[in-house]
């Protein structure tokens, strides 16, 4: 009877405690939003740092471990306290990079992110936690950094990048780190650092790569020297789509943290001139020697072409996010959405159901009851995958009642690869490679599915 | 007649994908043109036409450019393929 008393009143206590959490998150969430106000629309003026004489007796302990260091010493302490960066992109590289530099006393750190923290992003940005989820990651790393060290100035930005406010935000700093998610912000960002001579210390990571290098520093490259024109869309992949492990985004913040530290305190950065590659699999590192400054560079030439910020979402043919893109490959009539799928699959009708994700992430989720051949082996006509397909297609047929229309429905995560199956499939049954069938694809995919219909479907 | 040679080709990020290897061993001349070797890899795996103007082609972990310049390589030299990641 005692132990069931106690259960009672931890549970109570439980509650009670999680509505005194409930209610702070509140409170939080609308001070951020005071804080924001007001919002301007251009960013926040900041006065240059002042020059310092010497070190206090709080900052000589706090610094100590790095001060005994004879590369780094008081001279170079002093210069970082009067050091400002800013940090383009507060996400899986940007989080460890400001929070190093917090921690070893950078004056001001500018942190740039138009986006909210969501649930997705914690396994690798560790500035931000569970109860910020929804708010602006500027602000989330902002607060993250002052509760590490107070004496750092935070100035968070939380809007985009753009063409009209980039060159103005860089030259408030001296130093600049890329830790965005895109290509457009990536020339965006070299081009502003070119124009307003500021180092750049760019860093990316994917999967289980990572690449560093120091552009536009002491006339070595800058990246349109290295890269003059950008991939092609549809050659780029994103970490929504790649996937990413957090540590790797992690050792290449470090690695950032590093230079950008270097660079500041005088000592100069390791990596002008070349890049530094992360094999996180293979536990490799390789440093390339690249190429030097080109002298017909667009940005940072002779004859630079590039003389004020253009549109590079243009430039690059795609958006400033690492938003999936929607792709638009079949007509309206060949595709229905989740509403209409869910119906169809409640009134019984007979069809086909086929997923076409890769099966890593079938692993993760599925709809119990649909055929999985993912898009890379029907792109290459895989000859078992079109023959189990040729026998659901047949064993659909036998099933169906007379009259009744021979339907696959195609789903992946978000509705692209399933445009480009349908495309596939349109093709195998014209050249009778498959029974006359009608295929249609489902818009947004399992991910809709999630949103629209079943809340307990897991989303990824 | 040049004499050939085995070198060792590293693909990074998405060429990688593209030549659904991370590394093999290929046989060509030692004396070869850069942009030749070049075509000489394409040969093997055309997707990899899709990144050409947007890789850092190294040569004994230094970046050469695609042209005409003339390599001579040693057996065992490795050649990179390097495109840019832009995640974060
Ligand atoms: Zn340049």
């Amino acid at each position: 009877m005692a132990a069931r008393q106690e259960v009672l009143a931890l549970q109570a206590e439980v509650a009670r405690r999680e509505e005194e959490l409930s209610s702070l998150k509140q409170r939080l969430a609308a001070a951020l939003l005071e804080e924001q106000e007001p919002t301007p629309e251009r960013p926040v003026q900041v006065s240059p740092l002042p020059s310092k004489a010497a070190l206090s007796r709080d900052e000589i302990l706090r610094y100590s471990r790095q001060l005994v260091l004879p590369e780094l010493g008081v001279h170079g302490q002093l210069r970082l306290a009067t050091a400002s960066v800013l940090i383009v992109g507060c996400g899986g590289l940007g989080c460890p990079l400001a929070q190093y530099l917090a921690a070893a006393g950078v004056g001001r750190l500018g942190l740039v992110d138009y986006d909210v923290v969501e649930m997705s992003n914690l396994a690798r940005q560790v500035l931000h936690g569970e109860a910020l989820a929804g708010q602006a990651k500027a602000f989330s790393a902002a607060a993250s950094l002052r509760r590490l060290n107070s004496a750092v100035e935070c100035v968070p930005y939380a809007q985009a990048l753009t063409p009209a406010t980039a060159l103005d935000l860089v030259r408030r700093y001296d130093v600049v780190a890329d830790c965005s998610d895109n290509v457009p912000t990536r020339y965006l960002v070299n081009d502003a650092c070119v124009l307003a001579g500021r180092p750049l210390v760019s860093a990316s990571a994917l999967r289980f790569e990572g690449q560093i290098t120091v552009y536009h520093y002491d006339g070595g490259p800058c990246y349109r020297c290295v890269f003059p024109q950008p991939p092609p869309a549809e050659t780029v992949t994103n970490c929504a789509d790649g996937g990413v492990l957090g540590v790797v985004t992690g050792v290449l913040g470090c690695l950032q943290a590093l230079e950008v530290l270097k660079i500041a305190a005088g000592m100069g950065p390791s990596y002008s001139g070349s890049l530094l590659l992360f094999d996180a699999l293979r536990g490799h590192f390789r440093c390339i020697q690249l190429r030097s400054r080109k002298p017909d560079c667009a940005a940072c030439g002779e004859r630079p072409t590039v003389t004020d910020l253009q549109d590079y979402e243009a430039f690059c043919g795609s958006s400033a996010t690492d938003k999936c893109r929607s792709l638009q490959l079949l007509s309206p009539a060949e595709r229905v959405s989740v509403t209409y799928y869910k119906r169809l699959l409640d009134s019984g009708a007979p069809h086909l159901l086929l997923d076409v994700r890769p099966q890593v992430e079938v692993d993760i989720c599925r709809l119990p009851h649909a055929l999985h051949i993912p898009l890379k082996q029907l792109e290459r006509r895989d000859p078992e995958s079109l023959k189990l397909l040729g026998e659901a297609i047949r064993e659909g047929k036998r099933d169906a009642q007379e009259g009744a229309a021979d339907s696959i429905y195609v789903i992946c995560k978000l509705g692209n690869d399933s445009q480009k199956a349908v495309k596939i499939l349109q093709c195998l049954t014209a050249a009778q490679v498959l029974d006359p069938v009608t295929v249609r694809d489902v818009v947004g995919g399992l991910m809709a599915w999630a949103a629209k219909i079943d809340g307990t479907f897991p989303q990824y | 007649m040049v004499p050939w040679c085995q070198v060792e080709v590293l693909y990074f990020a998405k060429s990688a994908e593209i030549a659904g290897v991370r590394s093999e061993t290929i046989s060509v001349p030692q004396e070869i043109k850069a942009l030749q070797l070049w075509k000489e890899i394409e040969s093997r795996h055309p997707g990899l036409a899709d990144v050409k103007n947007q890789v850092i082609f190294a040569v004994r972990q230094e970046y050469v450019e695609l042209g005409d310049q003339l390599l001579l390589l040693q057996p065992g030299d490795e050649i990179a393929i390097i495109p840019p990641i832009s995640g974060g």
